[in-house]
């Protein structure tokens, strides 16, 4: 027998508050592992899906600030346009693989069902580009042709929204009697949501003839991005935004939610830590003959202090390890709720676990656990025998 | 004086908010090696709080204890936990066994403590010498009142103490379980070892070699009881002032 083993019987005696503290720690463990795997899973993600766009360069109107490279791919609206003289200017760039140029604006619809007014984002797009771009696009139906009008595809998500199908005919708005030829496959992201209709129809219906919002721009080779957008700097007009300067504005976006997050699990343990304290501090006090009983028979202070911490630990690295296992098992439930709270969030899974992070995990458990026995071990080692078994410790 | 237990004047005082209470008083003890002697007196007569001084469970309020030649007088709580380890084995009324341990376990947990851990020969004969070899792995909630007695004292016995203390050890066991007790207690006594036994049992208390009766924490009696034991170095009684 040692010390493990007479800590871990201790504690089987009291099942019931065993397994509530327990219960606690692993739900503060769950949430503190689950935000960190989300977390580093949101960068690595968030970097994979900037590559997978094939857009690694976004030219806008000078005077935008980088917000509005995040607001273009969430179909937000910038008030400011470029001209074909600038996408000319751009594609002359050497190093450029392509260029294509991009409307988007937004107009608003009334709901049929509910009657509240409905913000709908279209893009005004040159197909062939951006299916260069966009490789994993899928059809039902057809893509339009750049030459065509009164032509739109949508996304399946607005489809599904809106009860739109291939063939159906807009009945309002600027888009009025605009034909679905085609219904995106699901992609997971904002193309779900939007509109595309032919580059020069929707400069046409938006009275926005000549005038582009974004010049999105693909380069030959990936280590030339640098050189390309310090080029495309010198265009005046333009300002450049690269995947990389995008990522960092969602990442910030994202830092709000995070730090929301993080205050929620750090009263999580502070509870849960307060919790362990309180039942240990309990389990110390029904037990005071007890280590009167074990100092009695040769138990020194330092031998019931390590008990009593050795007990703790237990407690947390069972809480550790069933939070862990229960962040890895419901990851996807929590990961669908994070999303809900990201400004941005990335159409693959963010949950990344690493042993590095599982190994972080019980680490901190069991440091928790030497920071909650703490006091009740000090408590316990210092009972006097003879008090501790008359049972008159306050 | 030369005995493995030499207390002299012995006071304690305890405080109860504003009352104080006077456990013992000037109380003189010796008791030698290989020696069974019991005390006796009324409730809060104050056998309790001279068991636990001369246990070094706790500390005299004035006097001097000498256990096995050493002076604990003044000793700080690590160096009594050692000579606590060393020489004495304590006995319960209520017997403090882990519920969770089994009879085996429980006579092994003073090893833990003394850092002696996993003699295993050492808690077969301890069993054997209890008389429970063969309820070893039996959790106490499977024992007799007796039973979990004898663990009790083979958990005392298991580092090999000099002296046996037992506070009321038949309190809670019929008068037959009791006699089964005092039993094990003689025959201890007679492989050498030293025993100290609180008890009311006035019939228990007689089977020992010397009996003391405690009255307002003093002692006020000492019966010398080898004669009722069949000894030849018989001693009148002896009163004590």
């Amino acid at each position: 027998m040692n010390f493990l083993t007479l800590a871990a019987k201790n504690l089987l005696r009291r099942r019931g508050r065993t397994f509530l503290t327990v219960l606690g720690v692993a739900i503060a463990i769950t949430v503190l592992f689950s935000l960190l795997s989300l977390n580093s899973g949101y960068e690595k993600e968030l970097t994979k899906e900037m590559g997978s766009l094939g857009v690694h360069i976004l030219a806008v109107p000078k005077g935008c600030p980088y917000e509005a490279a995040s607001l273009i791919l969430h179909g937000g609206v910038i008030p400011k346009y470029l001209t074909a003289t600038d996408l000319k200017n751009v594609s002359s760039i050497e190093g450029i693989g392509l260029a294509t140029p991009m409307l988007m604006q937004q107009f608003i619809r009334q709901d049929a069902k509910t009657g509240k007014d409905v913000p709908h984002v279209v893009f005004g797009i040159k197909i062939d580009e951006v299916r260069e771009l966009k490789p994993w696009w899928k059809v039902q139906g057809r893509y339009f042709t750049d030459e065509e009008s009164n032509v739109m595809l949508v996304g399946r998500g607005l489809a599904d929204k809106e009860n739109l199908t291939v063939g159906s005919i807009l009945p309002a708005g600027p888009f009025k009697n605009f034909t679905i030829i085609g219904i995106l496959d699901r992609t997971g992201d904002q193309d779900d949501q939007f509109h595309f209709v032919p580059l020069a129809e929707a400069q046409r219906v938006f009275n926005k003839t000549g005038m582009l919002t974004t010049i999105a721009v693909k380069v030959e080779d990936l280590s030339q991005i640098e050189k390309v957008s310090e080029e495309m700097e010198k265009i005046p007009d333009i300002q450049v935004v690269t995947m990389t300067q995008i990522m960092g504005t969602i990442m910030n976006l994202a830092g709000s939610a995070r730090s929301l997050l993080l205050t929620v699990i750090i009263i999580a343990l502070i509870i849960s830590a307060f919790g362990i304290i309180n039942t240990l501090l309990m389990s110390v006090n029904e037990r005071t003959r007890e280590f009167g009983m074990m100092k009695a028979i040769g138990a020194s202070g330092l031998d019931i202090g390590k008990m009593v911490l050795a007990e703790t630990v237990f407690i947390t690295i069972a809480g550790g390890a069933i939070g862990t296992v229960t962040a890895i098992v419901g990851s996807s439930l929590i990961e669908g709720f994070v999303k809900g709270m990201l400004p941005f969030a990335p159409r693959g899974t963010m949950v990344s676990l690493s042993p590095e992070l599982i190994g972080f995990a019980m680490a901190f458990s069991v440091i928790l656990g030497l920071i909650c026995g703490l006091y009740p071990a000090f408590i316990s080692s210092r009972l006097s025998p003879m008090e501790a078994i008359r049972g008159g410790v306050e | 004086m030369n005995g493995i237990i030499e207390a002299k004047s012995l006071f304690k005082t305890y405080r109860r908010g504003r009352e104080e209470i006077h456990a013992l008083k000037n109380v003189d003890f010796q008791v030698n090696k290989g020696e069974f002697v019991s005390i006796i007196g009324p409730s809060g007569s104050g056998k309790t709080a001279l068991l636990n001084v001369l246990g070094c469970l706790d500390v005299p309020s004035h006097g001097s204890l000498r256990l096995n030649g050493t002076e604990t007088n003044g000793l700080k709580e690590s160096d009594l936990v050692k000579v606590r380890r060393e020489n004495i084995g304590f006995v319960f009324q209520q017997f403090y066994l882990m519920p969770t341990l089994t009879a085996r376990e429980n006579i092994e947990l003073p090893l833990l403590f003394s850092k002696k851990n996993g003699n295993k020969n050492r808690i077969d004969d301890v069993l054997q010498m209890v008389g429970l070899s063969d309820r070893g792995d039996h959790l106490p909630s499977q024992l007799s009142g007796g039973e979990m007695q004898r663990v009790a004292i083979g958990r005392a016995l298991i580092n090999d103490p000099r002296i046996i203390l037992a506070d009321e050890p038949t309190g809670n066991l019929d008068s037959a379980t009791s006699q089964m007790i005092f039993d094990l207690f003689r025959d201890l006594n007679r492989k050498g070892l030293t025993l100290v036994i609180v008890t009311h049992n006035l019939d228990l208390a007689r089977q020992a070699q010397k009996m003391y009766t405690l009255r307002d924490g003093q002692i006020v009696g000492c019966e010398d009881l080898t004669c009722v034991l069949g000894r030849s170095d018989i001693k009148v009684q002896q009163e004590v002032v």
